[in-house]
């Protein structure tokens, strides 16, 4: 360990760059060279890049916690990298506020691993590997093998960025990347256009979210002076600052009073909120939940790996991260944790009557990522950390599970509808012995069954959420009501028996009863033959005929895809002893704690039940409702063969419809949001049609025609005509040589008040001035003088008169008229063109003629 | 030397006159030989104004070498306008310039 401290120092620690770097190469390898490599050749470099970079993960956590053992302060490990902008405005306005401190702003190229960030990089690269290795096989006889796997090393690449960038903005360049990935990957079989769809709503509304965390960037910035984590902990103060958010002056005249008083909210507040918005593009939080459901179109261990297990658990990371920022602003909090509760109970509703075995997965992980919210929300960041760990077991495992179903389905059928419909499985336990014990422990771990991981995360949350609130120093600020635990706690243990109940509910339908997919074998066609269902991962040659009808039979996967799988479920199932809080069995706590010690401001975390007394009369609830929703599932889909189930949606026919359409929000936004941006877009056509292309086109091109017309009726073809247009020319230059031109130009400076005039050079020009204005002339020989200098009073005019002579000896006569305007006056010179061709050179000084001004 | 006035005005006047009556008669006349005639004038009048300046003003024969030059050119240039007059016949079996309006194509 000394050693290696000698090679990796804490603050040059530059194994992060291969934790980070391994998985890049193989994108690169796998994206360039993919294509001749071969099939076992991308595998090997994917899963390797994938390898190395765990065992690095694991090697700087076991450094970290070596580090953080022997110090009171949490350990931090940092590689600087470069400089990569510097802003500042010296002398006017700073565009940071004076609370911040420093007048400039610069950043950094860093990356940085603390506790937080070691645990989540050991999720993602531990995770990841399981799902590399479980695709290699899924996603054997895709053609697009390659692809998928320099895709996957992109996302690892991304996603690490994300969660060991030491600033926002390095933070925001992964954020950027995993939401890439995820287009890339849910769109994989992009020749659908359903899938190509899904893949394009993911990325606009993620924009949405992204647009929130660039607002809190730059807000942080003015307010706090810093993008770095630690800069940001030490400008905090600036955030205290208030900012009027609202004048009252708009349309005041027509509104109550109520709406007229201005409103100050502190900036920590915007910021919170801004960041919070970008959280729920990410981790699919209303209102911007949408997109994750329809990411199902890509493949299984995609769904696993980006939308269950690492990438959308980047909101709670961030959340986690900014924990700092976030405490200073009750207000902020609140939000986040009605808005997570609100979204656990919502997406679970939904899960309870949807029949695609992935949509189901995805709404239960849109209402998990709910979940996590409320623990953070109320401040127990630990808390919603911890079921990110435990949700990336079980979810992925479940995920996993559910792809090799839809593997054994394929048996059966190769629509990717039909193949993950649960109404055709059931009786799969028989035929896959293996995927039903993994998804079995999962389906306990997330229903909250005691012992099981998901019970010690989901219960801590619900116990945080009752006991635990955000409070400020300021009495005058947003306070939490007084019954905002016990509603959030009400909220928690409803969506904990919705989610006791769906999940059994799909276990019960996929793994129990008689076998379905018998009767979906009609037309049934040899696979190989149909390269168009690539992702098919398995061809099957053999047809048995001891099924209850021909076909051939659901079988297990093979060992790469279980597994993963067998891991997955081990740590569902054990995994809670991390952080088992009424065992006191707490290493997790342990080694988080000190991070959030340090960022947070412990006044302003608010503990009714210090002593922990609460903790396991509070338990009773959430075992109650994991007995009451799978026992209910139980009743529904085993004893009474889903007859329950049937009548009661004859029963509710509407409200079974509303949540089979998922509340037809999506129906809504399109109405809302896609509806009134095709109306803008209709108008910009309309706009282009006939503003764009009639007039500024066609208006355009028809006066370019008419002169066109005009100029073509001179065109005649006749040399004569040429000729005589050329001695015509030839006159009028030889006019303007044999008559001089009296121009010239005035300059000068009001403030001082002197002036020059420069006459216009010619062909043996001369000249002779009268610059005093006294009417004659001041030298009276013409001499090769071409300027004068006079310097004037404030508010004094006076006529400067020159005569010309050129070298045919004709003379003429210009006056020009200069002003100084007074003090008060911008300098504005006007100048007086008096002047008209004199035979004999005699001096002429009307009629006048206004020239605008030179200067 | 005496048989020529000194005074250039008049060398000048007499050249202005030639080339007035050229110019005129370029613009004005329809028929093209009379125009070809016609530049020959005023390249004359030329001719007769660099050797009258060279005359007066003359410490090199540049004037004089000028009007050979131009002579020479001349030449050629009438070799060329009457091969275009040919053409122009051949096409259009005039030598009258109404029709000759090729050049605005």
């Amino acid at each position: 360990m000394e050693a290696l401290q000698k090679i990796f120092p804490a603050n040059d620690f530059a194994l992060l760059l291969l934790i980070i770097g391994m998985p890049l190469l193989g994108a690169f390898v796998n994206g360039v060279f993919g294509k001749r490599l071969g099939k076992d050749a991308v595998g090997l470099m994917a899963l390797s890049a994938l390898a190395v970079a765990f065992l690095g993960s694991v090697l700087a956590f076991a450094m970290l916690h070596h580090a953080q053992a022997g110090s009171e302060s949490p350990a931090r490990f940092v590689w600087h990298g470069w400089q990569w902008l510097t802003l500042s405005r010296a002398g006017e306005a700073s565009f940071i506020h004076a609370g911040a401190g420093a007048n400039s702003f610069s950043l950094e190229v860093a990356f940085s691993l603390d506790a937080l960030n070691a645990t989540m990089a050991l999720i993602v690269t531990g995770v990841g590997f399981l799902i590399h290795l479980y695709s290699a096989a899924y996603m054997k006889d895709d053609p697009g093998f390659y692809r998928f796997f320099a895709y996957l090393n992109l996302f690892i690449f991304s996603m690490l960025v994300l969660i060991l960038g030491h600033s926002l903005p390095i933070l925001f360049v992964g954020w950027e990347g995993v939401g890439l990935c995820s287009y890339l990957l849910i769109g994989f079989w992009f020749d659908q256009e359903a899938n190509a769809r899904a893949g394009k709503k993911a990325f606009i509304v993620n924009r949405v979210g992204d647009f929130g965390l660039l607002v809190a960037m730059a807000l942080l910035v003015r307010y706090a002076g810093a993008l770095d984590w630690d800069g940001i902990a030490a400008g905090s103060r600036g955030l205290m600052t208030e900012v009027r958010i609202w004048d009252g002056q708009l349309f005041a005249a027509f509104l109550p009073d109520v709406i007229t008083q201005p409103r100050s909210v502190s900036a920590a507040t915007l910021v919170g909120l801004a960041l919070f918005l970008g959280c729920a593009g990410k981790s699919a939080q209303i209102p911007l939940y949408t997109w994750l459901p329809d990411a199902m179109a890509g493949p299984t261990p995609v769904s696993a790996l980006i939308h269950a297990a690492t990438m959308v658990t980047a909101g709670i990371y961030l959340v986690c991260r900014m924990a700092g920022v976030f405490t200073l602003s009750p207000a902020a909090m609140f939000v986040v944790a009605c808005i997570g509760a609100l979204t656990a109970l919502f997406a679970a509703t939904i899960a309870l009557v949807q029949r695609d075995i992935k949509k189901v997965l995805a709404y239960s992980t849109v209402s998990q990522l709910g979940y996590m919210f409320l623990g953070v929300g109320v401040g127990a960041f630990t808390a919603g950390f911890f079921h990110v760990l435990t949700h990336a077991f079980f979810k992925a495992c479940l995920f996993l599970g559910a792809g090799s179903v839809i593997h054994a389905m394929h048996a059966r059928i190769h629509d990717t509808d039909a193949s993950q419909d649960v109404s055709n499985m059931g009786g799969l336990k028989k035929y896959l012995p293996l995927t039903h014990a993994t998804f079995l422990a999962s389906v306990l771990a997330i229903s909250g069954m005691p012992l099981t991981s998901g019970f010690f995360s989901k219960d801590e949350i619900l116990y945080s959420a009752f006991t635990r609130s955000v409070v400020s120093s300021n009495p005058t600020t947003f306070a939490w009501p007084a019954s905002t635990g016990v509603v959030l706690f009400a909220i928690g243990v409803t969506a904990a028996v919705m989610t006791a109940f769906y999940m059994f509910r799909l276990y019960f339908l996929i793994f129990h009863g008689s076998f379905k997919g018998w009767r979906i074998v009609a037309g049934w066609k040899e696979p190989q033959h149909d390269p168009h269902h690539a992702h098919d991962p398995h061809h099957h040659h053999h047809h048995h005929s001891s099924g209850p009808l021909d076909g051939p039979e659901p079988h297990e996967s093979p060992w790469r895809m279980t597994l993963p799988l067998v891991v997955l479920a081990a740590l569902a199932a054990f995994g809670g002893f991390l952080n088992a809080a009424p065992l006191h069995i707490t290493p997790l706590e342990h080694w988080l704690e000190p991070l959030f010690e340090a960022t947070v401001d412990p006044a302003r975390l608010h503990n009714t039940d210090p002593d922990h007394a609460l903790m396991w009369p509070l338990l009773i609830p959430g075992v109650a409702a994991f007995l009451i929703g799978s026992s209910v599932a139980y009743y529904f889909y085993v004893m009474r063969k889903s007859a329950p189930a049937t009548s009661l949606a004859e029963r509710f026919p509407a409200l079974h419809q509303l949540l089979v359409d998922k509340w037809r929000v999506d129906e809504l936004y399109d109405e809302l949001v896609v509806g009134s941006l095709e109306a803008l877009a209709d108008a910009a056509v309309w706009v282009d049609r006939w503003v764009v292309d009639g007039i500024i086109a066609r208006l355009t091109a028809l006066i370019v025609t008419v002169w066109g017309h005009l100029l073509r009726l001179t065109q005649t073809g006749h040399a004569q005509a040429y000729a005589a247009t050329m001695v015509v020319g030839m006159f009028g230059i030889g006019w303007f040589v044999a008559v001089p031109q009296p121009k010239a130009i005035i300059s000068g400076d009001a403030q001082t008040g002197q002036y020059a005039v420069q006459a216009a050079p010619g062909l043996g020009y001369v000249y002779r001035w009268d610059s005093d204005g006294d009417g004659t002339y001041d030298q009276e020989e013409f001499g090769t003088t071409s300027s004068v200098t006079l310097s004037l009073e404030e508010g004094a005019t006076r006529d400067v008169r020159f005569e010309v002579k050129n070298a045919f000896g004709r003379t003429r006569t210009g006056v020009y008229q200069v002003h100084r305007p007074k003090r008060d006056a911008t300098s504005v010179v006007l100048g007086r063109d008096i002047h008209q061709p004199v035979p004999g050179g005699a001096a002429a000084s009307a009629p006048l003629t206004l020239r605008g001004s030179l200067r | 030397m005496t048989a020529l006035s000194d005074t250039l005005e008049h060398y000048v006047l007499l050249s202005a006159l030639i080339f007035t009556i050229g110019g005129v008669g370029f613009l004005v006349r329809r028929n093209v030989l009379v125009q070809l005639m016609s530049i020959e004038l005023m390249l004359n009048s030329v001719n007769l104004m660099l050797v009258a300046f060279n005359r007066v003003h003359g410490d090199n024969m540049s004037g004089q070498v000028f009007a050979f030059f131009i002579i020479a050119v001349a030449a050629a240039e009438v070799a060329v306008g009457l091969a275009i007059i040919l053409s122009y016949y051949r096409l259009k079996s005039t030598v009258y310039t109404d029709e000759a309006d090729l050049m605005r194509h």
